[in-house]
């Protein structure tokens, strides 16, 4: 498979106040690729600039440093070929489920006709199930089907690389599991190349191709780089009897409780060098 | 008994406390002739005397006002929906105007930090002028004391459109702004699809205290430029003396200030969004 996405050192600083030429570093010497139809997670605790590095795939926010390449092209600013779904699922309030996704529909196909771009909408609200209940206001929504309206305005305008900021953060568990295996069915489908933001360890391993671990901010790394060579497609109730389950899961817990932390003084006292960001580890491996 | 037709049960019990009170309180006028001279009696001093009125003088002259609002006896003796009429109209055509002024500029402060901190000094000044005291420069300018009316008009409820068009432009959520750049929007659609319905509710508030203000200022801007008008009728009836007049209008003010109110607060209904 090409390389559809390559991010090559990139880095993000902030000035601090008060201090002349001084810079606070979030990250630094971010390497890695995503493949087309691949959907790669990325997890880290917070303040590690999660958030900040996917701000800059979408183009709403500037990296200090780097150079990003979709499809060889380097950009500075959003665009529709990369959909966002956002953390609070960001629907406008005054217009109705139906008339979100219609907008964005509106957005990317601007000579439509109405009737199509109507069409079209009912198609992708129907993907996530809420056909049922279209015409209602963001506000007279539950938590679930907010996300799922945002959900499904993010595929209507087909994007080349979907990014998710943690979308099922504020969701509760059993709301959570249902739209996790709606969007696996969904990409499953559309074969959707897709940039995902997660805390969650067994949703990371549930839907992605590879895992990004990050090691903690400041000047935070992309450490590792963890393929799930669990066969797709992927049910809830299966993964966990697959011999790699555990395997990967265990290592991921591992990262994150004990080696995260210790990185940054790792870097600077030597022991280890930025050369060999991110490893590359599958389950052959643990 | 529901909590709303007990509220309205008190509502109605204290309005028959008021008219009770008001009767005891208030006297009626009269003199009694017993110890008058003819002359005095002829000179016509055993008519009434000017008084408080009762609530039930009032309520007689209401009846008989609001069954014939519209009538014209020349500059003197028009009915009192003649008068409220003129009011409304004054007011109506100096918000309309304020509208027309403010919401584009509000837009373009709200939109533009430059703009904002440039114009909020002059802003600042002007924003606590009574509005009366543009009345001799508008006057003097405009030449026409209706048209000056209609400007005190406007240059009071200018101002609270201003500032709150502004304010909600300025608080848009920057998640809605990043949903238009992501779906590419260009300047005029981020305008009219997200900033615009978003600041709406924002907009409405301030055009609620605008119409609000209006209706304070025009009857005390009639009563400096006569002619016709609700503040006009308040204080011809007082030099005339007739304070049940005066008292009656006090009412209708109210009453037309209230329905005012209510008709912008029901144009918002339509704006209002729920997060």
């Amino acid at each position: 498979m090409e390389t559809f996405l390559q991010v090559t050192n990139l880095a993000k600083r902030y000035p601090i106040k008060g201090e002349k030429n001084k810079e606070l570093s979030i990250f630094e010497n971010v390497n890695f690729e995503i493949k087309k139809g691949e959907f790669v997670c990325i997890i880290g605790h917070s303040g590690c600039g999660k958030s900040t590095i996917l701000n800059n795939l979408a183009g709403l926010d500037l990296p200090s440093d780097s150079s990003i390449a979709m499809e060889g092209n380097r950009f500075d600013k959003p665009s529709l070929e990369r959909g966002v779904i956002f953390q609070n699922h960001s629907l406008l309030p005054w217009l109705t489920a139906f008339e979100n996704v219609f907008m964005a529909i509106q957005c990317k196909h601007k000579n439509m006709i109405k009737q199509e771009v109507g069409i079209k909408t009912k198609y992708f609200l129907k993907l996530v199930g809420l056909e049922a209940s279209m015409h209602k206001k963001p506000s007279e929504l539950s938590g679930g089907m907010k996300q799922r309206v945002g959900i499904a305005r993010a595929f209507a305008i087909e994007p080349k690389l979907l990014l998710m900021d943690e979308p099922f953060g504020a969701l509760d568990a059993l709301t959570r599991g249902n739209i996790q295996d709606q969007l696996l069915e969904i990409c499953e489908k559309t074969r959707q190349t897709t940039f995902m933001i997660t805390h969650d360890i067994d949703e990371a391993i549930l839907l992605s191709d590879r895992i990004l671990l990050m090691s903690n901010g400041p000047e935070a790394r992309v450490a590792e780089c963890v393929a799930i060579d669990i066969p797709k497609p992927r049910k809830r109730s299966e993964i966990v009897k697959h011999p790699s389950y555990y395997k990967i899961r265990n290592h991921l817990v591992d990262f994150l409780v004990n080696k995260s932390g210790a990185i940054r003084n790792q870097l600077q006292e030597g022991l280890i060098s930025d050369a060999n960001f991110p490893l590359q580890i599958d389950s052959t491996q643990l | 008994m529901t909590e709303k037709n007990k509220s309205i049960l008190l509502s109605i019990a204290l309005l028959i406390l008021f008219i009770v009170l008001g009767e005891i309180i208030t006297g009626d006028g009269d003199r009694s002739k017993a110890n008058m001279t003819e002359y005095e009696i002829l000179m016509g001093m055993d008519e009434k005397q000017a008084h408080v009125p009762g609530p039930i003088e009032v309520i007689k002259l209401g009846i008989k006002e609001l069954s014939h609002p519209f009538y014209d006896n020349g500059p003197n003796d028009k009915g009192i929906g003649t008068q409220l009429f003129y009011s409304i109209i004054r007011v109506l055509a100096g918000f309309i105007l304020a509208v027309i002024v403010a919401l584009p500029i509000g837009f373009l402060i709200g939109m533009s930090p430059l703009f904002y901190k440039a114009l909020q000094p002059y802003i600042q000044i002007l924003k606590p002028v009574s509005p009366l005291a543009w009345m001799p420069l508008a006057l003097f300018v405009i030449k026409d004391s209706i048209m000056s009316s209609i400007f005190v008009i406007f240059i009071c409820s200018i101002w609270p459109m201003l500032i709150n068009t502004a304010f909600g432009v300025m608080s848009v959520k920057s998640d809605w702004l990043n949903v238009a750049r992501t779906l590419e929007m260009n300047s005029f659609q981020k305008a009219f699809k997200i900033i615009l319905p978003a600041s709406l509710p924002t907009i409405f508030t301030g055009l609620r205290i605008s119409m609000g203000i209006s209706w304070l200022v025009i009857v005390a801007a009639e009563m400096l430029v006569g002619g016709t008008g609700i503040g006009y009728y308040v204080w011809n009836e007082w030099n005339n003396l007739d304070l049940t007049s005066v008292v009656f209008s006090i009412i209708m003010i109210g009453m037309i200030g209230m329905l005012l109110d209510s008709f912008i607060a029901y144009l918002s209904r339509f704006f209002n969004y729920n997060e």
